[in-house]
């Protein structure tokens, strides 16, 4: 699963100690650059730390590096399992025990690239069949920091059953506003329809919000880091969840918490627009409606628009004070770029049977829609590969993007509330963020 | 005013009691149940299971926190009993140049939040390389202005003469503060242990920066990490079993302390009546 | 005897030094740059005591920690009153239980209890709607979240209130009582004249020292509502945390001094006004 739980708690202690360097004192080094490891020797030899998140998806490396293992016997790797959120950035400025490699939110590269190895080199030979929204993430002044990892496109959950009773072919949900007609059909049917999901959690909601701009190949900053929000694209996605709350056709919930599962099982919700680990959900936690769900791409906000963007994600980056930076290069690249560490990654495992289906690997070859990774019973391989090579470019992420939720995050919740209007939240939230969040950085 | 209580004093008395100890109560009876019945029948008793421990401790080293924070307890809680005693007597007792001055210091120090200090503190530590290490956890904060005020107050309640017959007999100045005054100020001291075990063993805001290691986390450090991984993995997760586990943490947290404080309630309690408000 | 003071004093002269003094001078410098934990400081003079002084967030952050004062100390001193006066009654009976009892939650670690609080006051699943049959969002709606915040301080700390004033109304010589019976004061009178001019001090020393709390209160609504719903909790130490967050130091510096300052200031006038009415 892809959910950064980037909040005001988990960010305290990382956060925090981005005071660690002097202010005035050594000047920031110009980031090393990392070089492909010179191969004299036939088998590279050593020993690396790498630190990953906790969970089943460290179980999953876990068995992955196992692989790499066996194809460079003798690099020993100690994987660790770490609250990578509360403890990276400390280390990294510390110095203090840093690892070889970690695991890290794609959010979080662009703001600390300068504690990081510069792996553009590396990438180099990669860089062509790499998803284009995965670069642009990990990119800061045209150079690249992390070893993309998974992709996270959008798709548009919908169950089948209900849709069928009420004679709507998915197939005729091309645009955003078919979706709003489609939805008024399902309540006429039923008038507790509520078919539209909208998450109440500010920081997922806005997390969403971004894949719906990523749609439209937009972002809330440019390249150069200016604000972008007072645009048509952003306009466009407010005016249609107005539309869509004051219709009555929205479900107000927080993502998969007791009153948001209530509510899909007993059949109010229908349409659920979200990333490709919405599929958790179905697999398993859902009881009642399991079995009823399918995948498709989302809507496209005009005619011929693209039909998905990217909602979270992570990659893998090499510190600057890595004390073997190749030979994590050497076991990053078996996993991302290399067909038996993504399959050892992605296929059937010990923790899934099945294989892992809350992502997809970034790495375009991967991708062949006749050959999926995982197994799944809804079709999900096959869609979520071609929404992927659908999905725009993006911006590489502020450092204050999860600050950001104070303002945007919470405006968004006022405008789904009807509180607020489209223009309202635009000025509002445009204001604050660059007054409190930009001018101050 | 001494007239006896009437009935519905009691009454009263008895239903604040109840008000105060029944999040206690709660917490700890519903650690021991089965994690769905704490949902689904918050108010019944069932059980009692170990599950919800069993499972907390599969999932957090709290048996590292403790043991770090016992030892942080006592080098930090020592130097507090030691030392701040020693620097409220002399504030209390003695008149010196500069003494306006420093009093004034210990005051100042009170007001400060101490989210003000934990930056630069930071920095203090990363420049002395001493981020994840004891050191890092003990030193800053300790001898703290709260214990030296409260001991000056409670110092100063001793009439100069029992000072001034020590005096007499020839001893050193540390020998009537260790013979003289200890004794007298025992209840204010108990009172001081029972508030320095608890501001060392509650502290949260510093050891959660000052280490970033697992070998060095306190109790509340990994209670906090628990609090904060249990938040993330809750999405999707089962509500029952995260909430046991949380309550089996926070149960198995707050009984040390709630028993030491049990054994010592009628000491802490006299030190504060005998020693407060004075100033 | 010379020397004696500074010895003892000593110990936290060096701890003040080396982790207060310091910091603090660091702190201060800081305030007046721009600087994010890399690179260059740069010198911004008063521009983040301005940009402060003119955010509406920092004001709404007092705006709200000012709130959470009204909440808690008037309810505290009054309740924390009425129980004291009901415990100071020599005969009776329970007395050490009803002690204990009320100062249990002060010595409960804040973590734990902070996490008991969010269960049992979770919307869907906790104890207090189970019991009301209600479907009030406690800590998700911002009518309610200051009142439930508020309630978890007041738990926390109103038995340590509760002993306080006992102490103060226990330096109340009886005979002054029995005088005042004699002399026929209803029982009003002598509350009004006899206990509250005694208990002032007490008062006054509570109304200090909850102020400080409640200005600086930080780990509250950190763990509980992390300063939401719609910052409705983000009081003044969580705003100042939010520029450390941002990693915007110099600004979280200068709004440190701001709050001292207007700790301060809050501690003097509370000081003389509850004096004033001595005269």
């Amino acid at each position: 699963m892809s959910t950064s739980s980037i909040s005001r708690r988990s960010l305290l202690l990382g956060a925090l100690s981005l005071a660690a360097c002097a202010p005035g004192g050594t000047a920031a080094p110009t980031p090393s650059r990392l070089a492909a490891p010179s191969v004299t020797s036939s088998s590279p030899k050593g020993e690396i730390t790498i630190w990953n998140r906790s969970g089943d998806l460290f179980k999953v490396f876990d068995a992955a590096i196992g692989k790499f293992r066996a194809a460079y016997p003798d690099v020993k790797v100690n994987h660790l399992s770490v609250d990578i959120g509360a403890k990276l950035a400390n280390t990294l400025i510390t110095g203090t025990d840093v690892p070889d490699g970690s695991f890290w939110d794609d959010a979080n590269i662009g703001s600390q690239a300068e504690h990081l190895y510069d792996l553009t080199d590396l990438i180099a030979p990669y860089r062509e069949q790499t998803a284009p929204y995965k670069l642009s993430v990990n990119t800061v002044e045209g150079r690249i920091y992390g070893v993309p990892w998974d992709l996270d496109p959008g798709l548009l959950w919908y169950r089948e059953d209900l849709l069928a009773e009420a004679s709507i072919d998915p197939a005729s949900l091309t645009t955003y506003d078919d979706l709003l007609v489609a939805s008024q059909k399902l309540k006429e049917r039923d008038p507790k329809a509520r078919p539209i999901h909208l998450d109440k959690n500010p920081f997922l909601g806005q997390l969403w919000l971004e894949m719906l701009a990523n749609q439209q190949g937009t972002s809330m900053t440019d390249a150069q880091g200016r604000l972008r929000l007072d645009s048509e694209e952003y306009r466009r996605i407010f005016t249609w969840i107005q539309k869509a709350a004051k219709d009555k056709l929205v479900t107000h919930t927080p993502y998969l918490e007791p009153a948001d599962l209530a509510s899909i099982e007993n059949g109010q919700q229908a349409f659920i627009p979200w990333a490709i680990w919405w599929s958790f959900a179905p697999q398993q936690l859902l009881k009642q409606t399991k079995g009823k769900w399918r995948p498709m791409p989302l809507p496209a906000w005009t005619p011929g628009g693209a039909r998905s963007g990217v909602m979270g994600g992570s990659s893998f980056i090499i510190p600057a004070k890595a004390k073997n930076p190749q030979l994590a290069w050497l076991l990053y690249e078996f996993l991302c770029f290399k067909e038996p560490g993504i399959a050892a990654v992605y296929g059937p495992n010990s923790v899934y049977p099945g294989g892992l289906s809350t992502s997809i690997p970034s790495y375009l070859p991967a991708l062949d829609p006749e050959k999926p990774l995982f197994k799944d019973d809804m079709g999900l391989w096959k869609v979520a590969t071609e929404a992927a090579r659908n999905i725009p470019p993006a911006a590489p992420i502020p450092a204050w993007w999860a600050k950001s939720v104070d303002y945007l995050g919470n405006n968004l919740q006022l405008l789904i509330e009807g509180k607020l209007s489209p223009d309202d939240v635009i000025a509002e939230s445009s204001k604050k963020i660059q007054r409190n969040l930009i001018d101050r950085s | 005013m001494s007239s006896r209580p009437r009935f519905w004093q009691y009454v009263v008395l008895i239903l604040l009691a109840a008000v105060f100890l029944y999040p206690i109560w709660w917490a700890l009876s519903s650690s021991f149940k089965p994690a769905a019945d704490i949902i689904s029948d918050p108010l019944s008793l069932s059980g009692p299971t170990l599950d919800n421990y069993r499972a907390m401790f599969a999932d957090v080293p709290i048996g590292t926190g403790f043991a770090n924070t016992a030892l942080v307890l006592l080098v930090k809680g020592a130097m507090t009993m030691f030392f701040c005693p020693l620097a409220g007597y002399a504030f209390a007792k003695y008149r010196f140049p500069g003494k306006d001055l420093l009093f004034g210091l210990v005051l100042l120090t009170l007001m400060l939040p101490t989210l003000v200090l934990i930056i630069p503190l930071l920095l203090e530590m990363s420049a002395l390389n001493w981020v994840n290490t004891y050191q890092a956890l003990i030193l800053p904060g300790s001898v703290d202005a709260f214990s030296i005020f409260w001991m000056r107050q409670t110092i100063a309640a001793i009439p100069d003469e029992l000072l001034d017959a020590g005096r007499v007999d020839g001893a050193s100045e540390f020998a009537i503060f260790a013979r003289v005054v200890v004794p007298v100020i025992r209840p204010g001291l108990a009172a001081l242990a029972v508030l320095t075990t608890m501001n060392i063993y509650n502290d949260f805001v510093w050891p959660v920066v000052a280490v970033n290691d697992e070998a060095h986390q306190t109790l509340q450090v990994v209670l906090a990490t628990l609090a904060q991984d249990i938040t993330a993995n809750r999405i999707g997760a089962d509500f029952a079993t995260v909430w046991g586990e949380l309550l089996a943490a926070g149960s198995i947290a707050l009984l040390p302390l709630l028993i030491i404080f049990i054994l010592l309630q009628r000491h802490f309690i006299n030190g504060i009546l005998a020693g407060s408000v004075k100033g | 005897m010379r020397k004696a003071p500074y010895l003892f004093i000593a110990p936290f002269l060096i701890v003040f030094a080396a982790f207060g003094a310091y910091p603090l001078a660091y702190a201060f410098q800081l305030s007046f740059t721009r600087w994010h934990g890399a690179g260059q400081a740069r010198w911004v003079g008063l521009d983040n005591y301005l940009f402060l002084l003119t955010n509406p967030e920092f004001w709404e952050s007092l705006a709200n920690s000012a709130v959470m004062w009204l909440l808690v100390v008037p309810v505290q001193i009054v309740a924390g009153l009425a129980a004291a006066v009901l415990l100071a009654n020599a005969r009776l009976k329970l007395k050490s239980f009803f002690r204990v009892a009320f100062i249990a939650p002060f010595v409960t670690p804040l973590v734990a209890m902070a996490q008991v609080w969010i269960v049992i006051f979770d919307q869907d699943y906790g104890l207090v709607n189970y019991v009301l049959n209600a479907d009030i969002g406690w800590l998700t709606s911002t009518t309610w979240s200051k009142p439930t915040l508020a309630l978890l301080f007041l738990w926390k700390t109103t038995g340590f209130a509760i002993i306080i004033l006992l102490a103060g109304l226990q330096a109340v010589p009886a005979q002054v009582y029995e005088a005042a019976a004699l002399d026929g004061a209803s029982r009003s009178r002598q509350f009004w004249s006899i206990t509250m001019p005694l208990v002032r001090r007490s008062i006054a020393f509570l109304v200090v020292i909850q102020t400080l709390a409640v200005f600086q209160m930080f780990a509250e609504p950190f763990v509980v509502t992390e300063g939401g719903p719609y910052g409705s909790t983000t009081t003044a130490g969580l705003y100042l945390y939010d520029h450390i967050l941002a990693s915007d130091l110099g600004t979280g510096a200068a709004n440190s001094f701001l709050l001292v300052l207007l700790v301060f200031v809050l501690s003097v006038v509370s000081v003389r006004l509850l004096r004033a009415k001595d005269e």
